[in-house]
């Protein structure tokens, strides 16, 4: 299987997803699919500052800055939607910045636990604010069908807003992991002193990561905030939905990789909406037991996520190639 | 004017004075060795110098400019390069490790692919270009750290202890690579325990033991030194 | 000015809660080096045990502390056997997942047993109040500092003077070495992991008395307690102690003149501020900053 028949495969595979519409007009699923790559989206999103070794469990923040921003511009101020995207962005920068500025110097796992601290504050100002966010209760996105107020009558809209978004992010991170930005992050990640040593400023590098990552981030909680009509604290800055699922589907996926977030969401996102709808009804929680489990399998046993198991049947078949000399270290 | 300035530097850890009022200077193009034994804070020396740890008192002048208060990073693009004693590639192919500090100079990925691959085959390395360096024996990586560091185009480049950990053959692979830094036009100082290829291939040594400079001329002159003599052997003298 | 100082004396005594669960978590991490995501969760399985202890023996919260503890003692070690040590040599990205999946599976089994009911245990005793020149003290409250400060004294002691003591803090400051001199480090995990645990544990038996139990009651107590430790430095016992009633206080003073629900962003605005003006913590002897990040 060399680089260009896989290339060649994976265009097929778009193309044919892209006329799935065309065959199945059902509503549950053009909603599946579209839900599908929001988390293909989000979950690349996420995946980005994880070049460099930083894992944030606190995205929901940036996908809730751009969810509100675009929903309160729209909703109160009667700003379109199209434009409230932009802002979405912008406001999500920001919350990138302010985020990444001070918690960047901390090291892997002190640096995740903060950014949750930096979600749930969010979360709480949200429900807190209620002069400009309606509180708990919310804000509800009026059904006034037509391209300009992005609302649609059909599923298929969203359908190919959220793939053409899907497609976007991967590019993007795939453009990101292979210029310098990207061989600085992983540098970072490798040895942070050694990559500052030689040049490379890695909180810079970090920071710009972050600022990819919180821009697309808010980006997507924008258009998902008018694909479900309606955005309330608890949910929008969800810890669980988006910001512990992307790092799973990454996880699970194969974490660092480009295709990992994607394999991932579109393993995970079928099977926790099959989890939640069907063992969910019978006992809620089971489905976040389940995953739990799988979360702590994948770390103990497959770390390097579903691509690492891939690879290790590529490599099988190619044989081994190259000269192997491992010698131990001098004491 | 010397490339390298070291005025008055010191450093406490707690209650141990690390490196304790020390001065010298390095001119453009000269391969100087630092010799010690174990303790006497050569590498602390270095990280003092490359910016990893800051001095309590005294200064670091790179060409006539204070690196005071400049950060590691700001110091490599000034032109100050380093090896680590314990060698740390990153995770990726040799040739990708040799990029990255190009690429902190210039961004664009080709150029800084050609460039990565010039300098591998300078230190005849371009065979293991695609290789990943935790496969490969300790003295290419050795050469690879090398590389990397020359990859930041430094004016003074210094070597933390490359031959410590390789056999006679390695080693005689290894030690032309500092000539050829210097051929480079790239002034060297040089860390190394082995005194045979310290002494061949230094122009000038500089002896510290706990953390004092005890002596600064040619290899011949140091070797000579009573005092460095009397550090190496383990003994006391006031006098030193 | 009176309802200053009142807000004041709530404030440290629940600091004094706050403490010793920052010291679980201190001890955990200092020994074992990892950052435990489920550390809150302790908590809410040690509130839950004596609930039910309480609903189904008639238990008394406070007394039911002496099967409880154990219990938790027992339960972090089993957690350390687990689920820790088959990933302790795994980068530590890896490792937050381990106990981020430890912290949803414990949460949602809490869920799924005993549903998302807010339970109270009522202690008529323990809801006195006593005037102190005007300024009115919970019983509960008062026992509870008490509690927590005898408790970490008395680990305070066990760790300057007896032999199991000093090889943890050996630990702490150098795992190889101790390794080296014989120290049987995978069993002083064990224990750190369960001492930890059981003292996070007291914490929430310790509150019982004024917060409802529910499965997600932990959660918020994991942030706190790390950020604590943070604030008073690693390694730092006292400084653990000192910052836990420093959190108590601004929580109150916070929830009192700005807003209850803003509390929790108040303190991670000051968690904020100290991280760019003063990282090694406020009491920080510098022990543990580099390894966090900050220097």
């Amino acid at each position: 299987m060399n680089a260009n028949r896989l290339k060649l495969l994976g265009i097929l595979l778009l193309v044919a997803t892209a006329l799935v519409p065309v065959f199945a007009h059902s509503r549950f699923i053009l909603h599946m699919f579209t839900l599908i790559f929001f988390y293909i989206a989000l979950s690349s999103a996420w995946n980005i500052p994880v070049f460099g070794g930083k894992m944030s469990l606190g995205h929901a923040a940036f996908f809730g800055l751009g969810g509100y921003t675009a929903a309160i511009l729209y909703v109160k101020y009667a700003v379109s939607p199209w434009i409230g995207l932009a802002a979405a962005v912008l406001v999500a920068l920001i919350g990138g910045a302010v985020m990444t500025l001070p918690l960047i110097r901390l090291r892997g796992p002190f640096f995740t636990l903060a950014s949750i601290a930096f979600a749930e504050a969010l979360r709480m100002i949200a429900i807190d604010w209620r002069s400009m966010t309606n509180g708990s209760v919310g804000l509800n996105i009026p059904f006034r069908p037509g391209f300009a107020q992005l609302t649609f009558q059909s599923g298929m809209p969203f359908f190919y807003i959220s793939l053409l978004l899907a497609v976007v992010v991967v590019v993007i991170a795939h453009k990101i992991r292979y210029s310098a930005l990207g061989y600085h992050l992983q540098a970072s990640a490798s040895n942070d002193e050694a990559a500052q040593a030689l040049g490379v400023n890695t909180k810079k590098a970090h920071f710009i990561a972050f600022l990819w990552s919180s821009g697309l981030s808010g980006l997507i909680g924008a258009f998902y905030v008018f694909f479900i009509y309606v955005v309330e604290p608890n949910l929008i800055f969800s810890l669980t939905l988006f910001s512990l699922q992307p790092a799973l589907n990454g996880i699970i996926g194969g974490i660092g990789t480009i295709w990992g977030p994607v394999i991932g969401a579109i393993v995970m996102t079928p099977l926790g909406e099959y989890l939640r709808f069907y063992l969910g009804t019978i006992q809620q929680g089971l489905n976040y037991v389940v995953y739990g489990v799988v979360l702590i399998v994948t770390v103990n046993f497959i770390p390097g996520g579903i691509i690492s198991l891939i690879k290790l049947k590529v490599l099988k078949s190619k044989g081994a190639s190259g000269s192997v000399i491992k010698t131990k270290e001098a004491a | 004017m010397p490339i390298l300035s070291v005025r008055n530097l010191s450093k406490r850890f707690g209650g141990l004075k690390a490196i304790n009022d020390v001065s010298f200077e390095i001119l453009h193009g000269e391969i100087v060795g630092l010799i010690g034994p174990n303790g006497a804070g050569k590498t602390t020396l270095f990280n003092l110098i490359s910016g990893i740890l800051t001095p309590d008192s005294g200064d670091v002048i790179l060409e006539g400019t204070s690196l005071k208060s400049f950060s590691p990073v700001k110091r490599s693009l000034m032109g100050l390069g380093r090896t680590f004693q314990i060698v740390r590639p990153f995770s990726m192919s040799v040739l990708e490790n040799v990029m990255v500090p190009i690429l902190a100079r210039d961004p664009n990925i080709a150029r800084a692919r050609a460039a990565a691959f010039e300098i591998l085959s300078l230190l005849r390395l371009e065979q293991y270009a695609d290789a990943h360096p935790d496969n490969l024996t300790l003295a290419l990586r050795k050469r690879i750290e090398v590389a990397r560091a020359l990859a930041t185009r430094p004016k003074l480049l210094m070597l933390d202890e490359v031959l410590a950990g390789l056999n006679p053959t390695e080693i005689s692979e290894n030690l032309p690579i500092i000539r050829q830094v210097r051929d480079q036009g790239i002034t060297v100082l040089i860390i190394e325990h082995l005194m045979d290829a310290l002494m061949a291939v230094s122009e000038r040594v500089l002896a510290m033991d706990q953390g004092a400079l005890i002596a600064n001329g040619t290899p011949a002159e140091v070797t000579s030194n009573e005092c460095v003599i009397k550090a190496y052997l383990g003994e006391e003298d006031p006098a030193c | 000015m009176e309802l200053i100082v009142q807000v004041l004396v709530s404030g440290l005594l629940i600091g004094g809660v706050y403490a010793l669960i920052s010291i679980g978590l201190n001890l955990i991490f200092g020994v074992v080096r990892i950052i435990n995501f489920a550390h809150g969760d302790f908590l809410m399985v040690a509130m839950y045990a004596a609930f039910w202890l309480h609903i189904l023996a008639g238990a008394d919260p406070y007394l039911s502390a002496l099967i409880v503890l154990p219990g938790l003692f027992l339960f972090g070690m089993l957690v350390q056997r687990v689920i820790v040590q088959p990933i302790q040599e795994a980068s530590a990205n890896m490792q937050i997942f381990a106990t981020v999946a430890l912290s949803l599976i414990l949460q949602n089994l809490a869920l799924i047993f005993w549903k998302g009911d807010f339970r109270t245990v009522q202690m008529p005793y323990a809801m006195l109040t006593f005037d102190v020149m005007h300024i009115i003290v919970s019983v509960s409250r008062l026992i509870a500092f008490l509690v927590a400060l005898a408790s970490i004294l008395l680990l305070f002691a066990f760790l300057k003077y007896t032999f199991t003591g000093k090889a943890l803090r050996a630990i702490v400051e150098d795992n190889t070495v101790a390794r080296m001199m014989g120290i049987k480090v995978e069993r002083l995990y064990l224990l750190a992991f369960g001492l930890g645990a059981a003292f996070t544990g007291l914490g929430g038996i310790l509150l019982i008395p004024f917060s409802a139990v529910y499965p997600t009651v932990g959660a918020p107590f994991t942030l706190l307690a790390f950020i604590v430790v943070v604030l008073g430095g690693m390694g730092s016992m006292g400084g653990t102690f000192s910052a836990g009633l420093f959190i108590g206080v601004v929580e109150a003073f916070g929830g009192t003149f700005v807003s209850p629900a803003l509390k929790e962003a108040i303190y991670f605005g000051i968690f904020i501020l100290v991280l760019l003006v003063r990282p090694q913590g406020i009491f920080g002897k510098g022990k543990g900053t580099e390894e966090i990040g900050l220097k």
